[in-house]
């Protein structure tokens, strides 16, 4: 062994007694041997030494507790109620606990989502302007980062509780949804012609949700002491927003479901100031549920409708929002310059775990979302169409998608 | 023979149960490192083996270990930054109230302190460097190590060098008044 054979990998090696056995002696000769490789080997193990005593501190100084078998028993006894494979994660984005931080989120982000400013049009004598959905960006979030905040009891989850309670008015409540035998029906009942999927038959079942509307008034201070709490006192809300009315109206929105899709549970709304959000969740949840085998949702809902005060800055809003979401305060600037508030529908999505590209469909230009999953790959396909927003979703490969939406009717 | 069904969705309760057995101490005590709180530590435990009761291809991949200490320290280092944006100016106000409170043994401030920069230095590193500094203090050895982190176990010495030079500039960096370094 000669000086150049050696590394500091290879004495980091010696000095962790992780060498080779056929090699151990042949080091151990040249260290007796070669007073540079010797100085060299002693420098790394005096700046080792020091590395190590910080990261020992992290050492636990109690006894250790831990008793697998219990824990084994209290997790199986969660996963055996469990039969249906929600461990993505937005089912823990909306799990309980979560709710009223997501709702504030949610609320934001809806907000962002179908709204913006059009001075030209103006409304009653309020001045607001009425905007719709015309087409779609997608935005990739760290979601870990909304679930790292409050706990069930804590005091930040208190002051979400009542912040929605104080702050978000349901106008319009949309109720348990009509399951309707077909399409034809539910054109009826939505009062817009529903479309079908030519190629998966006569679909499952069809549900068709009521109007839901709600307000909500912006106060900055309450927002930034929620913020505070979060420990996002990072987050700028615009002096402007303060005092704003938002009013948020979504038309009737009709779920078909094709193949085997799981059964719809009870509708678990505990909050009535939070049926948006509810709605939201149950949709996350069926999507969530999704066997593996062949369930597929074909989404048609029309533009919701947003009224805000044409002097608010609702890119500075959505910045805030994204932020919130898990964006770094540079990405979500940079993303929202490129954005028009006015008209932009934004999905968020994980950006660990999942793609998106353009694609042409249903002769529009629509976006593929796919979803990489242990139990195989899932998509969402979205577009807008004489003003209603298409969501197609299922198990499957981007070519699935499109090949089912090339059989519209 | 055995026959044994194979679930597309989710690990057999069998098989499951032992890997759950086998590694579920050791995992803990490594979250219980990097987090500083044993709860918090079974939470983010019980995560990684629920992602991997979901993942039943990996029962024919052989490499379970090494997965799930790359997952949970992953979903670790993952909760010790978001935690770190929450906690950072409640633990300081905190140590500074007891520290003029002066009502517990300073070693133990002093040691709460440390641990606190530590944590805040492994969450602001590249987060393979920061999982393989936690998991070598932890105890895995360089086979373990090279498995988790799927690299070659002849280049782990180096990766350890590096880590921790990137982890003593960051230190000195942020606290540059402590002697220690």
């Amino acid at each position: 062994m000669i000086c150049m054979d050696i590394d500091n990998g290879m004495l980091r090696a010696h000095l962790d007694g992780e060498m080779a056995a056929s090699e151990l002696e042949q080091m151990n000769q040249h260290l007796t041997s070669c007073a540079d490789c010797r100085a060299r080997f002693e420098k790394l193990s005096a700046e080792t030494e020091r590395t190590a005593n910080l990261l020992t501190t992290l050492a636990p100084n109690g006894g250790d507790t831990t008793n697998p078998a219990s824990a084994y028993a209290q997790f199986s006894s969660q996963f055996r109620n469990y039969d249906q494979p929600l461990a993505r994660w937005f089912n823990r984005l909306f799990a309980p606990g979560w709710r009223p931080a997501w709702g504030v989120a949610a609320t934001i982000v809806v907000i962002a989502i179908f709204s913006g400013i059009n001075p030209m049009r103006t409304w009653a004598q309020r001045a607001l302007a009425m905007l719709r959905v015309q087409k779609i960006a997608v935005v990739s979030i760290d979601p870990s980062t909304l679930m790292g905040s409050a706990e069930p009891g804590s005091r930040p989850y208190k002051l979400m509780n009542q912040f929605i309670a104080d702050s978000v008015l349901v106008t319009m409540d949309p109720g348990k949804p009509d399951v309707v035998p077909t399409a034809a029906k539910a054109s009826q009942l939505a009062g817009y012609p529903i479309r079908t999927i030519g190629s998966l038959g006569a679909p499952q079942s069809v549900e068709v949700s009521g109007e839901t509307a709600f307000q909500m008034t912006i106060n900055r201070d309450r927002i930034e002491t929620l913020l505070e709490e979060v420990g996002r006192s990072d987050i700028n809300i615009p002096e402007s927003a303060n005092g704003a009315l938002i009013a948020v109206h979504i038309p009737k929105i009709v779920i078909s479901m094709y193949g085997d899709c799981p059964v719809r549970h009870g509708d678990g709304i505990s909050n009535t100031q939070s049926h948006a959000e509810a709605l939201a969740e149950r949709k996350m949840e069926r999507m969530a549920t999704m066997k593996s085998t062949n369930c597929t949702y074909f989404i048609q809902a029309p533009s919701p409708t947003v009224s805000v005060p044409p002097d608010l800055n609702m890119s500075e809003i959505a910045e805030a929002a994204l932020e919130l979401a898990g964006m770094s305060s540079a990405e979500a600037r940079s993303f929202c310059q490129t954005v028009d508030w006015s008209s932009t529908l934004v999905v968020p999505i994980p950006h660990n775990t999942s793609a998106y590209e353009k694609v042409t469909v249903d002769a529009v230009e629509g976006t593929l979302i796919t979803e990489a999953l242990p139990q195989g790959n899932h998509y969402s396909l979205l577009w807008i169409k004489n003003g209603v927003i298409h969501s197609l979703a299922g198990h499957g490969n981007s070519s699935d998608a499109l090949a089912l939406a090339a059989s519209l009717q | 023979m055995t026959l044994r069904q194979i679930s597309s969705e989710h690990w057999g309760e069998v098989d499951f149960r032992a890997v759950f057995l086998q590694h579920y101490a050791r995992i803990v005590a490594i979250l219980a490192r990097l987090l500083g709180d044993r709860s918090h530590a079974e939470e983010v435990a019980n995560d990684a083996l629920w992602r991997l009761y979901r993942y039943p291809a990996l029962q024919f991949d052989g490499n379970v270990g090494g997965w799930l200490y790359r997952t949970a320290t992953n979903l670790g280092i993952d909760a010790l930054r978001a935690a770190g944006r929450r906690r950072q100016h409640e633990a300081t106000a905190r140590w500074l109230a007891e520290k003029s409170a002066a009502t517990g043994p300073l070693d133990d401030l002093l040691r709460e302190e440390r641990c606190r920069r530590v944590r805040a230095v492994l969450a602001s590193i590249k987060p393979t460097q920061a999982q393989l500094l936690v998991l070598r203090t932890s105890g895995l050895s360089y086979k373990e190590l090279a498995d988790a982190l799927d690299v070659k176990m002849s280049g782990v010495g180096t990766m350890l060098n590096r880590a921790e030079e990137e982890f003593r500039n960051r230190y000195l960096a942020l606290y540059p008044n402590e002697e220690e370094l």
